[in-house]
């Protein structure tokens, strides 16, 4: 899931305080960022009540209301909602970069800002601790790294064995990051194919990653029939 | 009162989560209640001091709730799921108080229906069954008469009942709700005699007949016939409308009933010293409740078990005794009432008054000349299935169909036949528009879920000495003080008034799950939160992030929405600052009490179900301060609560430390046991105005 925290309330506020904006939503998307307990619909509320306070306290008049919906990256889930959306003066998402990019392509004249940081993809560690786990960098080789990915949990993104840094199984950066490498030859001698760590990787090529511009996917399979319906029905 | 302060009363009672409610299985007191009072819910209400919402949540089901909260028979309580832990939550003694406290608003509530449905209906009969059924057909715009061969209304509750069991002046007060309506009443009026219910059909739209049994059952053995043995019926109502009747220095009551029991007590406060009973059954058979014959007991009143009575021993007028023979058992291999004696075993029993209480009997003579039929065994044919009789536009309703029964049982079986009625008048079809009677409940508490919950003794109910009571026909019970009735409520589970979830929000992120101390949450495609487990503390909705969760019982954001009219209205030139206070109300002193007016204390089940957002919403809504009143460790009912509550409030510190203002705005205060130590406790926290 992707992983986000929370603006701090003064620098959402700075976004919102201007003085045309009068009403203001702030719209939580009841997934990923709901399970990192960031921005579902409870935070939005949260977030939509520090708000009105904050007017109060700057005496400026606002009508702040908060809204959720299981998903701001499908566009069936707006369907319903879009239109009231729209007569906002100013949309706060609380979604990750995603939703607000989607969220901002639909508004018209409306403007999206985004009421927490998009952190990382990763896992409930425990409750209350979320840890990056994937870079999605387009070219997964965990299969060969004993499924731990060196691209997000090295801070170096090394490919071949751990830097000097590596220090009684901790990276340099922080005694609270692993060191992954650390981790993959433990979990490699643990799965009896340490020797596979013996032949060095070839330099990745980043295209499939963020170096080769804004990816895309578009599935044959599904996009041909879904053409075909599409120009059926004028669009 | 305080609490009432922090509540807009003048907003009728809603049932939270009231669309959910009927598609989930009833707690146990609700679904074993005839009339499915929904019990939980008003013993919620009155722990939070939310009296007269209790009322409107009791009286809404029930015309009768006064009476029931006397004389009820409560099933709730012998079905309540706290008898696995310790005792049954006290809901009648609840019920009693919580409508005693509403005395004043339910007399100014009273008023007239509009009578708009320009058909009219004739009930007669005014017990439970026939008041519940007026009731209903008022409210439904009918015009209504009410029929009762009595001078007064009630049926046997005015007739029979014993006013040591329910004083007439609390009968009153239903009664006058009910009639209050616009109910035309016609007393003394005798059916059969002052009018042809075949004349009275004509007349009305549709008839009701709620006719009870009124009638005596007597023995046929020797001696039974003459002076000085009297029925049972024809006695309590000598008794109920103070027409002192002869009785001799012995009496003996012949029954095990609960009425047998109320002519026993009645003979003891006529000044009878020696009041024996003899009954068929054993002290496990006994059909009597336990209740009554404990009472009985303590009272003096001896009960000859296991005795079935032979002959009446008489010199002339004069009563020597009852010839009774040894009862061998009472049922047969399959439960049914199959009596065997053994005749060499018999012993006269010494009196010289007898009082047969062995059941009763439709009178029918109001249908005498009608197209009414009854069957051989003087029964009135009906189909249950539609409540009517044989009649076209004649409908039955109560004991004189369903047989002997409780009061609350024939307050649904009114209800009924008041919705028959309306089908009726309304040219409908009635088959299979009827309520079921039998109603899913949730089932009993897991056994690990039993083993977390903590015992809370039961609130004793105070009655007047044994040998004061029997002194006078006074109502002997003493009502709940707001502490004990207090105290009494917050012992309820709230059970099936719980956690649901709503899937379409839902995104099964086991937030629950981890939250949850009896492990209710089963997460699969999304949350289901089993009500079999769930304990209805408040822990988990305040912790979803998508807001997926209610509860049942109460809506978890009711606070904030309550909070907009009783905080917001805050005077800017206070002096004094604002207090909000979520006050647990398990067990804490600070209910009722002369609060200080800068103190706004909400009531809540649970501090677990207070959320960070009510937190800020008291400071959105003019407050100074916030306190958490947490009842302690060692009186909490649920379970690992106080970290949970520790952490929320740590982040509404946080959260209006990122505003400006002091994170000490907001504080966790322990149990107060008073009010003196309550306003203390809040002065300490050193609050000053924003």
């Amino acid at each position: 899931m992707i992983v986000g925290s929370q603006k701090p309330i003064d620098e959402i506020w700075n976004m919102v305080k201007d003085k045309d904006k009068k009403k203001v939503l702030v719209f939580g998307c009841n997934t990923c960022v709901a399970i990192c307990h960031a921005g579902g619909e409870k935070e939005a509320e949260t977030i939509a009540s520090l708000l009105r306070m904050k007017a109060s306290q700057e005496g400026k008049q606002m009508e702040v209301s908060h809204m959720g919906v299981m998903r701001h990256c499908e566009p069936e889930y707006f369907d319903n909602v879009i239109e009231d959306v729209k007569k906002y003066d100013m949309v706060v998402s609380t979604a990750c970069g995603v939703g607000v990019n989607f969220l901002s392509d639909r508004t018209g004249t409306v403007p999206v800002v985004p009421g927490i940081n998009t952190s990382f993809y990763g896992a409930v560690e425990a409750p209350g601790v979320f840890k990056e786990l994937c870079a999605g960098c387009g070219d997964c080789i965990l299969h060969l790294t004993g499924g731990i990915c060196p691209i997000a949990r090295c801070a170096k993104t090394l490919m071949n064995g751990p830097c000097g840094g590596t220090n009684k199984g901790k990276c340099e950066v922080s005694n609270e990051i692993d060191c992954a490498w650390y981790l993959i030859v433990e979990r490699m001698t643990k799965l009896g194919q340490l020797d596979k760590l013996g032949t060095v990787l070839p330099p990745r090529n980043w295209a499939t990653s963020r170096d080769g511009g804004p990816r895309r996917i578009s599935l044959e399979h599904i996009r041909e029939f879904e053409e075909k319906e599409e120009a059926k029905a004028g669009k | 009162m305080a609490a009432q302060d922090t509540c807009d009363l003048t907003q009728p009672y809603r049932p939270y989560g009231a669309e959910i409610k009927e598609t989930r299985p009833y707690s146990p007191c609700r679904a074993a209640c005839p009339a499915h009072t929904d019990v939980q819910a008003y013993v919620g209400l009155i722990a939070q001091g939310r009296y007269t919402e209790a009322f409107e949540v009791i009286t809404a089901p029930n015309p009768i709730a006064s009476v029931c909260s006397m004389i009820c028979h409560h099933p709730c309580e012998r079905s309540c799921r706290r008898c696995g832990i310790d005792e049954a939550v006290a809901v009648r003694p609840l019920k009693r108080f919580a409508i005693e406290q509403a005395k004043e608003y339910r007399r100014n509530k009273r008023k007239l229906v509009a009578q708009n449905k320009g058909k009219s209906v004739g009930i007669i009969g005014s017990g439970p069954s026939g008041l519940t059924a007026a009731r209903d057909m008022a409210d439904l715009g009918y015009s209504v008469t009410l029929y009762e061969r009595h001078p007064v209304l009630g049926g046997m509750l005015s007739t029979a009942i014993p006013p040591y069991r329910l004083p007439r002046e609390v009968l009153k007060e239903d009664i006058d709700d009910v009639v209050s309506r616009g109910i035309e009443v016609k007393t003394g009026f005798e059916v059969g005699k002052d009018a042809k219910l075949d004349d009275l059909a004509k007349k009305h739209d549709a008839i009701l007949l709620a006719i009870g049994l009124s009638l005596s059952r007597s023995l046929n053995i020797p001696g039974v016939d003459g002076p000085n043995v009297l029925l049972a019926i024809p006695f309590l109502e000598d008794v109920a409308f103070g027409r002192d009747p002869k009785l001799g220095k012995k009496v003996l009551v012949i029954g095990g009933g609960n009425v047998a029991m109320d002519v026993a007590r009645s003979a003891r406060r006529l000044g009878v010293e020696k009041v024996e009973m003899v009954c068929l059954e054993n002290e496990q058979e006994i059909p009597a409740w336990k209740w009554e014959v404990d009472e009985a007991v303590e009272e003096a009143v001896k009960i000859n078990y296991r005795w079935g009575p032979k002959a009446v021993k008489r010199d002339g007028d004069k009563v020597l005794g009852l010839e009774v023979t040894k009862v061998l058992s009472v049922f047969d291999g399959n439960k049914r009432f199959a009596p065997t004696f053994d005749n060499n075993v018999t012993t006269l029993l010494e009196a010289d008054t007898i009082i047969i209480t062995i059941g009763q009997m439709a009178n029918l003579a109001p249908l005498k000349d009608s197209s009414v039929k009854a069957d051989e065994r003087g029964r009135v044919e009906w189909d249950q299935k539609t409540q009517k009789s044989s009649a076209k536009n004649v409908f039955v309703a109560g004991e004189v169909v369903t047989g002997p029964g409780s009061a609350i049982a024939a307050v649904a079986s009114g209800h009924r036949a008041a919705l028959a009625m309306h089908l009726f008048l309304q040219g409908e079809t009635i088959e299979g528009k009827l309520p079921v009677q039998e109603k899913d409940s949730i089932n009993e508490m897991p056994k690990d879920v039993l083993e977390k919950i903590c015992k809370m003794p039961r609130q004793k109910v105070h009655h007047v000495e044994p040998a004061v009571r029997v002194k006078t026909m006074d109502n002997f019970e003493k009502t709940y003080t707001e502490k004990e009735a207090l105290a009494e409520a917050s012992r309820c589970r709230g059970c099936g008034g719980g956690a649901v979830v709503d899937p379409n929000k839902c995104m099964a992120c086991l937030t629950c799950l981890r939250v949850c101390p009896y492990g209710a949450p089963v997460v699969k495609a999304w949350s289901e939160i089993r009500p079999d487990y769930c304990q209805a503390c408040g822990l988990c909705a305040p912790e979803c992030p998508a807001q997926a969760i209610s509860m049942v019982s109460y809506d978890v954001k009711e606070i904030r929405g309550s909070m907009t009219t009783t905080v917001g209205c805050v005077d800017s030139k206070r002096t004094e600052p604002l207090i909000v206070a979520f006050v647990c109300t398990n067990r804490l002193g600070v209910h009722g009490a002369d609060l200080p007016k800068n103190y706004r204390p909400f009531p809540v089940h649970c501090t677990s179900r207070v959320d960070v957002l009510d937190m800020l919403r008291a400071f959105e809504t003019g407050a100074d301060g916030v306190a958490v009143v947490r009842c302690g460790d060692r009186n909490c009912k649920y379970e690992k609560i106080e970290p949970r509550v520790q952490a929320r409030v740590k982040r509404g510190q946080e959260l209006i430390k990122t505003l400006g203002m002091e994170p000490d705005r907001i504080g966790i205060l322990p149990a107060a046991s008073s009010c003196g130590e309550f306003s203390e406790l809040v002065k300490k926290m050193g609050l000053r105005v924003k």
